[in-house]
């Protein structure tokens, strides 16, 4: 969680994003943004994030996107 | 479109669905296949068999992917982890392989249609610096309408067969009623498999909500094409076309009333379609959702045309950022750059090739491109600075979208909008250069006071019109942005109220709808992309 919110950071940096969950819908991740955020996350946790992965639902809060990263290292 | 050819539409529309209605709910989609098929034949006969090709590339190439996708599924049980990957790759490579031949398929009948001359143009410069004086002759292709909606339409369904997301239909007849539906194949929207084509084939019973929702709906249409559209296009027409004789404020108050006219054009289009398409139970993407509110230009973009957005961002952003070249680059930039500009890099470059593609989508001409690289410029440098203005914003605590900043962030979209209009509009890139030259340096007040700007082609009971027209609708998208559609909370309401403005809008289309002597039908706009 601790990891996830600091890429956060770096691609938003300047909000508290820890508490959003609308964070795709609210339209502050935009696509150029998930991007960035895929290149770091498949970085990080060395996870294959595929367009099918790219869905608001895995990307509203944090806690979503740590879901999806569970899944994908599953 | 003629006004006869609106009238004609709304005809054709009630004649299909009495005949769907008479039909059993099993069999209701072939009427909508043959709807689709003579609606083709009235557009324009080898229509047909381009819709006829494309669905055929569709389908060859998602049939052949749900059959690998199957046999992996079947392989793959009882091997060990490495052995599956390897397995895995294998597919990958033939399922590659397949979609791209079916995509390869349908672009190619669009580039050849759409594109050719546009090529012949860029390289027939270049042969004459090696001495070819007689260049590639341009050929003489007429450009099937609505070609640009149902082929991509059409390879985003191979895409998502290809991801997984959707199993190729095994009815051809089924997948070309698909890219054939007849309310959406001049303007789209452009719709996904999934969501689209159940709803096509399951049948659907009368139901008197849809069908009012489905008139009031095609009727706010109208009212938007034919009473502001068709009425402001005269106005911009006439300073667009003799633009040297304006000055400043003629200019711009034409550049405003030509993006009126494109908003109320496309989005009046597109409520026409929807509506027709609800009449019969089935709900179309949406398309446009009060893109004037926007904050940025990006959030305008995920506004205007979403259906075309959406699909370049999920069939071509994803799928180039995502790609192995550009997750290279990205791991390179990181090495190199700080973790900003490092994620920044790649999302660009990839971006560069949407903007590219949106803007050649919209026309082959030298034009498009430069108007998909002002608004990728716009983005690029927008994400740039982006940072900083949420640094502000947390430092002395104000709200970007909110009071004067939010009022501030949307006129700001509103002018670079207004501008991308003008490129959008002029006749070339030499003419919107003069048009904006034009509203720099011939500033005249007497255009303010002499009355010009009241006398456009046209006289001031037209800009009351469209004043009046542009305050409805403002009213009804400001009522929308707060969680209330006005036109389907009309047509759920009482038989009175939903009776009394349809009506009512009737009224107003044929009592002030733009016709006369004084106007002529305009065509669609977005119907010759």
């Amino acid at each position: 969680m601790e990891t996830i919110l600091e890429i956060l950071a770096e691609v938003k940096p300047g909000l508290d994003l820890s508490s959003e969950t609308e964070l795709v819908d609210s339209g502050i991740l935009d696509s150029m943004a998930i991007i960035q955020l895929v290149a770091r996350l498949s970085d990080e946790f060395d996870v294959e994030i595929t367009p099918v992965d790219l869905v608001p639902e895995n990307f509203n809060s944090v806690q979503a996107i740590e879901a999806m990263i569970r899944r994908l290292e599953d | 479109m003629t006004y006869d050819s609106y009238l004609f539409f709304a005809a054709y529309a009630l004649i299909v669905l009495g005949i769907y209605l008479l039909f059993p709910l099993k069999y209701r989609w072939t009427v909508l296949l043959g709807a689709g098929a003579l609606f083709c034949g009235f557009l324009n006969g080898p229509v047909a068999l381009w819709v006829l090709a494309c669905a055929g590339f569709a389908y060859v190439s998602a049939r052949h992917l749900t059959t690998l996708q199957d046999r992996f599924a079947k392989e793959k049980k009882d091997l060990s982890k490495d052995e599956r990957k390897a397995l895995k790759a294998r597919y990958t490579r033939r399922k590659k392989w397949t979609a791209a031949g079916g995509i390869v398929g349908a672009l190619s009948i669009l580039l050849v249609l759409k594109y050719c001359n546009f090529f012949i143009g860029q390289i027939n410069p270049l042969l004459s610096l090696f001495g070819v004086t007689e260049g590639i002759p341009f050929l003489s292709l007429a450009l099937p309408m609505g070609i640009s909606y149902y082929t991509l339409q059409a390879i985003g369904y191979i895409i998502d067969t290809y991801r997984g997301v959707c199993r190729a239909e095994k009815n051809f007849f089924k997948l070309l009623l698909f890219v054939s539906f007849f309310p959406q194949m001049t303007e789209g929207p452009i719709a996904r498999y999934g969501q689209l084509a159940p709803q096509l084939t399951e049948g659907h019973r009368y139901s008197n909500e849809n069908f009012t929702g489905g008139v009031t709906l095609i009727l706010w249409g109208f009212f938007k094409k034919i009473v502001i559209s068709d009425r402001a296009s005269f106005m911009a027409s006439e300073v667009f076309d003799n633009s040297a004789s304006y000055g400043t404020f003629a200019l711009i108050t034409a550049a405003v009333l030509y993006t009126v006219q494109l908003y109320t054009d496309f989005s009046g289009c597109i409520d026409i379609m929807s509506g027709t398409a609800r009449m019969f139970g089935i709900r179309l993407p949406e398309n446009f959702r009060q893109p004037f509110f926007s904050h940025s230009v990006g959030e305008f973009w995920r506004r205007w045309h979403i259906s075309l957005g959406t699909w370049f961002k999920d069939y071509v952003f994803y799928s180039v950022s995502l790609s192995a070249p550009f997750m290279k680059l990205s791991k390179a930039a990181s090495a190199k750059l700080n973790k900003f500009l490092a994620a920044l890099l790649p999302s660009s470059c990839a971006l560069l090739i949407v903007w590219l593609g949106t803007g050649l989508w919209h026309g082959a001409d030298m034009k498009y491109v430069v108007y998909g690289l002002y608004y990728f410029l716009i983005m690029f440098l927008g994400s740039l600075v982006d940072p900083l203005g949420a640094k502000a914003a947390q430092k002395w605590g104000f709200d970007r979208k909110k009071g004067v900043f939010g009022a501030l962030a949307v006129a700001r979209t509103i002018l670079l909008v207004i501008i991308g209009m003008i490129m959008f509009r002029a006749g070339s890139l030499e003419e919107f250069a003069n048009y904006l030259w034009g509203i720099v340096s011939r500033v005249n007040y007497g255009e303010l006071t002499g009355g010009v700007l009241l006398c456009l082609g046209t006289d001031t009971p037209d800009f009351i019109v469209i004043g009046a027209g542009a305050v409805m609708m403002l009213i009804v998208g400001i009522m929308k942005e707060r969680g209330t559609d006005v036109l389907q909370t009309v047509a759920k309401g009482p038989i009175y109220i939903k009776w009394s403005v349809m009506l009512g809008l009737i009224a107003v289309i044929l009592v002030f709808g733009a016709y006369g002597p004084n106007y002529g039908p305009v065509d669609n706009i977005y119907a010759q992309f």
